[in-house]
């Protein structure tokens, strides 16, 4: 029989310095996670391909790695944790008093298309709160988005945020079907401006055409709040957007933030504040997150829930982690293996390990196969000290 | 702090095309003109690096973010799709996608599933998915006017830009699928992070391409 050595497509080991990485970006998250207040939940990893239908999330068909159980279900490699959370959420925890702050730290899977370099396998940690709603909760949650990545050690990074409001009130106002609606939306989600124009060419009359045209565009500092505002009139959304920045700018926030108010994806799902988390160094975002409000009541409790995922993997590659190099190696001699292991420990994690051997010779050669530097001889003689 | 963008430009005629619009714009592109042994060609007077790649790998390159902004035929991002900014249509490299079938023969006219010969599948299927019409479709590498010929389809779908080498095999063109031309694209995390040199690069040349129209 022959073994088989590759993983799949989609997979991979992850070794060494890669484990750091995720380890390093999981522990900064969780840690900030637990003192704000969130609890942890585990879901499987396995679920009812129905769940995530009923979610209203669209990730496509093919996008979901399915199985098929004894019965004959179709069940599902996980492909996002915030459907599973809202399904406990609205189920088993319906009796506990709103909001909840849970946080997760799983894997999703994605059946990616083939030979472009993605991963199916997606590490994955963020935050949801259930059954709050208004601008302090949605200020909770850019805050611990910004103190996320900032925690994460990532120097150059910015949290944009948009508005699914925004665009369903321009959108609203156009005298459009909704085929000629939906291309429109991912015209301004592709920032498609040639293709946005000729679309929008019939309508050249109606007053929102002019704030629509813009769209793409309108994605920068706060100033484009303002001229968001000059071309589309008072807008709720606009106000919500414009108090959050205050109140950021005025905890310190203000310096991470961005808008962009083209951020238009998955609108059937996002009810309000949608955001993003770009670093330097990472060609897609990092963070991902935003308000569905409509998500609990697919599951039977109407409840608010904002929350958002931060992409471990692509965070930890920006990052440079070095792995602990090997320094010492110790050889002890009957008696003293507690003086040994009181070294070790004693020690930065990695830079020093036991000699299995039982001649320092062995010791020797070993810690020279190794590139240790030193061998730590410890025996009835006391200890010396060997440069290898 | 001002980075310096890269680009991805299709090697080929589009890559001809480009470096001529960006001359227009006042960007000194000597170095891409007599690129030499190197692989990655710096702009002396502009904060840009090119590199010369196969349209498809244009698309890789900046959906992954090693390329900031990159130059491709619409043809390829309708059928490789992806996801990126597509922020320009440069104007050049015109052509149309089409449906090409025998010369005289009725298309519709038959119950029967119709064959569709092309390189480019997806292209293919939304087209007649978008007809709400089932169609088998067979990829073909080289010369899609073979296929009909050798009975092999019934019709193919192809990059059309005069009609003569279809009328000198007894195909002709029946329905527009897409229009093609050369669009400048964009990473999504680049758009945002380097918003400022990006927005000069564009404005240059949205300048020089209204200059032009």
């Amino acid at each position: 029989m022959n073994i088989r050595i590759n993983t799949p497509e989609g997979t991979r080991d992850r070794l060494f310095s890669e484990c750091l990485e995720r380890r390093q970006v999981q522990d900064a998250l969780v840690e900030l996670f637990r003192r704000r207040g969130c609890t942890e939940v585990i879901t499987p990893e396995v679920e009812y391909y129905d769940l995530f239908v009923q979610s209203g999330n669209p990730i496509p068909q093919e996008a979901m790695l399915k199985i098929i159980d004894r019965s004959g279900r179709i069940m599902v490699m996980r492909p996002d944790c915030t459907a599973p959370i809202a399904r406990v959420a609205a189920t088993k925890l319906k009796h506990l008093p709103l909001p909840q702050r849970l946080y997760y730290q799983q894997t999703v899977f994605r059946s990616e298309r083939a030979h472009q370099g993605g991963s199916s396998e997606i590490a994955q940690c963020g935050v949801e709160m259930i059954g709050a709603v208004g601008d302090k909760a949605d200020l909770e949650m850019v805050a611990m988005a910004v103190d996320a990545l900032r925690g994460c050690g990532l120097k150059q990074f910015h949290i944009e945020l948009g508005h699914a409001g925004f665009y369903r009130a321009l959108a609203g106002r156009m005298n459009m079907g909704p085929e000629e609606l939906e291309r429109l939306r991912a015209a301004i989600e592709g920032k498609n401006y040639a293709l946005l124009n000729d679309l929008l060419e019939p309508y050249r009359g109606e007053e929102a055409c002019a704030a629509l045209r813009r769209l793409p565009y309108l994605f920068g500092g706060v100033e484009v709040l303002d001229e968001a505002q000059a071309l589309a009139g008072p807008c709720g959304s606009l106000d919500h957007l414009r108090r959050l920045y205050g109140e950021l700018s005025a905890a310190g926030y203000g310096d991470c933030v961005r808008f962009d108010l083209g951020l238009v994806h998955q609108l059937d799902y996002y009810t309000g504040l949608v955001f993003r988390g770009y670093a330097a160094g990472a060609g897609a975002p990092v963070l991902s997150g935003g308000r569905y409000d409509g998500l609990m009541e697919q599951f039977g409790r109407r409840a608010e829930a904002i929350g958002f995922a931060v992409d471990v993997d692509a965070v930890g590659a920006c990052l440079s982690v070095e792995t602990p190099r090997l320094e010492t190696v110790i050889h002890y001699g009957p008696g003293l293996l507690a003086q040994a292991l009181a070294v070790v420990d004693g020690r930065p994690a990695g830079s020093c390990e036991l000699s299995p051997c039982r001649t320092v010779d062995s010791t020797l050669n070993l810690a020279r196969e190794k590139g240790a530097a030193r061998v730590l001889v410890l025996d009835s003689e006391g200890e010396r000290w060997l440069t290898v | 702090m001002s980075e310096r963008l890269r680009i991805a430009l299709t090697k080929g005629r589009l890559q001809d095309k480009a470096v001529e619009l960006f001359e227009a714009a006042g960007l000194d592109c000597a170095p891409v003109r007599n690129p030499g042994r190197r692989l990655i060609h710096a702009l002396p007077n502009y904060p840009l690096d090119a590199v010369l790649a196969k349209a498809p790998d244009v698309i890789t390159y900046v959906e992954h973010g090693v390329c900031d902004l990159g130059i491709v035929g619409k043809d390829t991002i309708l059928e490789k799709g992806g996801a990126f900014y597509e922020v320009l249509d440069l104007g050049f490299g015109r052509c149309r996608f089409a449906l090409a079938v025998k010369k005289g023969g009725d298309f519709y006219g038959t119950y029967k599933t119709r064959r569709i010969a092309s390189k480019y599948p997806n292209v293919t299927r939304a087209f007649f998915e978008g007809k709400g019409m089932d169609v088998d479709i067979i990829k073909i590498e080289g010369s899609v006017e073979l296929a009909p010929i050798l009975d092999l389809a019934d019709g193919i779908v192809d990059i059309v830009e005069t009609g003569a080498t279809l009328k000198e095999n007894g195909l002709e063109p029946i329905e527009d699928v897409a229009q093609v031309s050369a669009r400048l694209i964009v990473n999504t995390a680049s758009m945002k992070l380097y918003k400022n040199e990006i927005t000069d690069f564009l404005t240059r040349i949205e300048r020089e391409l209204e200059g032009r129209a």
